[in-house]
């Protein structure tokens, strides 16, 4: 029989959640077992080149991998966090036993806690050709450029002008690389204004209003139309531009990775400025499974800078179910409370507020 | 306007330009923050008392101009690329324009690149005064380019590239 | 390339024609479409396309995508070899 793993809480994502939940917890006392897919933890912080914005709480200034490899080295210098890399977790069993899959091996974990910290991954959209070699997301842009050191073109057409959207753009001409233009099919900017700025002084077009109509190509993408839309979302006749690009870039959001919520049967719901399905939970972050938490993007699409806070907050609130930190743990949740209701109090952060009060609203409309 | 082109519209950079007056003096810091987001490093970066404590992190950044002495440390903090620092002071027709500058080939001290304004519109070729490493954790280099008194609030990039590309 | 096709699930190469024309016949939901053409039981297990078909399944039934039933979620998360979980009962025989 092969072994199974007791663990006071397993956390399952190694991104800025994930080891801000795992250090948080060690710090209480409790012993933590982190599982992550990649071989390198840090998840999408190993990629961002840029300086993050927040406060020095969230190490604002400091850029995204650099913030990674200090997170990172928060829960390798602590004896209280164990570290599974190169493992993906399978499933969660009605029993509370997670099962995950590391070189072809069948692992079996019994933790008292999980806090999943899975992320999001990128949303795709339909359009003719969508297909075609050249057309990327811009998560994998990021990872060729950013992890291998590879260029993936001469030429791009991103389509989205959220954070990511502008941010890849940028670090795309860092690397050398042109862009033709950025599209938005919404009527504004979704991303920060400094952001866009610093783009379009560097001479790239920022459409709002815009959306693809095709690809086109023999074997690969060698060009796209792209055309204008009314206030109705509709393709405005006659203002079709054909853009000679290599590659094109999908930035088109992220949709919480909540496989793993579903299979745990906690209560989902679907918020759209959550940005898709997930598990309704309490201000702590404890889902309707007792024991299981979440935090970061699976809890709904937001920014690095309260990842990294909500992280905190499961970490401790998890950690303080097991008896830990009986003094200070109720400090340390009022502290990140307050941190993330700051990070969310200005209009950038009305959005996700709007959508925790959707979800946690009602009980109807549950999948 | 700003939010669907990404340019900061004339009224935009007006509510952050100093007087006339401010800017002959001397080095100044422009902040060209028009968007409420949760962010502060500049406030922590400002040992001058120029850059006023915010009520609320998702608050503006708001300068007190005399203080400033356009030491530039703000410039180069700022995750947004957002600051700029003029001096308006630098010669009779002349003044510098310090930007931030995050892409290689990085131009050297003495050399010549075509500036460009918000929009990436080509404004002239411009001498490069100095050029200033963030530092291998900061990272942002700080360019001084000597431009026309004139286009002082205009100039705001360079060109990628360099002169090497331009028309 | 000849024809243009709009791909939904990438893994299983299912186009948007063959959705729609799925849900023209009357299926109704996620589920009834992954078991008829396999959109969605490929490597990344419908993170691609199952919220375009919950939009198209939306749009034909008048709905918004939140009423549109999710799928039924089961381990594994991603594909794994049978000889993962034979392998996983012998720690000496991994292979």
């Amino acid at each position: 029989m092969s072994e199974v793993k007791d663990i006071e809480i397993l956390i399952i994502g190694g991104g800025p959640a994930g080891l801000s939940a795992a250090a948080a917890a060690a710090d209480l006392g409790a012993s933590v077992l982190v599982l992550e897919r990649d071989g390198k933890l840090g998840g999408q912080l190993v990629k961002q080149t840029h300086k993050f914005f927040g406060s020095k709480k969230q190490y604002a200034g400091d850029r995204g991998f650099q913030i990674g490899d200090l997170l990172i080295g928060t829960c390798e210098n602590n004896s209280k966090v164990e570290v599974w890399s190169d493992t993906t977790a399978l499933g969660i069993y009605e029993d509370g036993v997670v099962t995950a899959e590391r070189d072809g091996k069948h692992l079996k974990i019994k933790p008292k806690k999980i806090i999943l910290a899975t992320g999001a991954s990128e949303k795709m959209i339909a359009f003719p050709n969508n297909d075609m070699p050249g057309i990327f997301g811009a998560g994998a842009v990021q990872t060729l450029m950013n992890v291998h050191g590879i260029v993936p073109g001469k030429r791009v057409l991103m389509i989205g002008a959220g954070n990511i959207g502008l941010i890849v753009s940028y670090q795309l001409m860092q690397a050398g690389v042109e862009v033709a233009a950025i599209i938005e099919a919404a009527p504004a900017i979704g991303g920060y204004l400094v952001h866009a700025s610093k783009i379009r002084r560097a001479g790239v077009p920022i459409l709002t209003s815009h959306t693809i109509q095709e690809a086109y190509g023999k074997d690969s993408v060698e060009g796209a139309i792209i055309c204008q839309l009314d206030d109705k979302w509709q393709a405005i006749p006659g203002t079709e531009q054909d853009l000679k690009v290599d590659v094109i870039c999908l930035a088109v959001g992220l949709s919480p990775l909540t496989e793993l919520c579903f299979q745990a049967d906690c209560q989902m719901k679907y918020v759209p400025e959550l940005s898709g399905h997930v598990p309704l939970r309490n201000d702590y972050l404890e889902t309707t499974r007792p024991g299981l938490y979440v935090a970061g993007d699976v809890s709904g699409v937001e920014e690095a800078s309260s990842a990294m806070v909500e992280g905190r907050l499961a970490g401790i609130s998890a950690a303080f179910s097991l008896g830990y930190g009986k003094d200070l743990a109720p400090k340390l949740q009022a502290e990140a409370l307050a941190e993330l209701s700051e990070l969310r109090s200005g209009p950038a952060g009305q959005k996700t507020l709007q959508g925790i009060r959707k979800l946690m609203d009602k009980g109807e409309a549950l999948c | 306007m700003l939010n669907k082109t990404g340019i900061p519209t004339a009224e935009d950079v007006k509510t952050v330009t100093p007087s006339q007056e401010r800017l002959n003096k001397g080095p100044v810091a422009i902040i060209e923050c028009f968007q409420k987001i949760p962010c502060n490093p500049c406030t922590e970066a400002c040992k001058q008392g120029a850059i006023l404590p915010m009520q609320d992190i998702n608050d503006l950044p708001k300068m007190n101009f005399d203080n400033c002495n356009g030491c530039g440390v703000c410039l180069s903090r700022c995750p947004g690329l957002a600051i700029f620092i003029v001096d308006a002071s630098y010669s009779a027709t002349e003044a510098i324009v310090r930007i931030p500058y995050e892409y290689v080939p990085v131009p050297e001290a003495g050399s010549e690149v075509v500036g460009v304004d918000r929009a990436g519109k080509e404004l002239g070729t411009f001498k490069v005064e100095k050029v200033q490493s963030g530092g291998p954790k900061n990272k942002t280099y700080t360019v001084w380019l000597i431009v026309p008194k004139e286009m002082a609030m205009d100039v705001r990039s360079i060109r990628l590239g360099g002169v090497r590309h331009a028309n | 390339m000849q024809t243009k096709e709009t791909i939904v699930c990438r893994c299983e190469d299912i186009t948007l024609d063959e959705i729609q024309s799925l849900i023209k016949q009357g299926y109704r939901t996620i589920d009834e479409i992954k078991r008829v053409v396999r959109a969605g039981m490929g490597p990344c297990q419908g993170r691609t396309c199952r919220m375009l078909i919950a939009q198209e399944l939306a749009k034909a039934y008048g709905v918004p995508v939140s009423e549109v039933l999710m799928p039924t979620f089961r381990p594994t998360v991603k594909p794994v070899k049978l000889g993962t979980f034979a392998g996983g009962e012998s720690d000496a025989e991994n292979c």
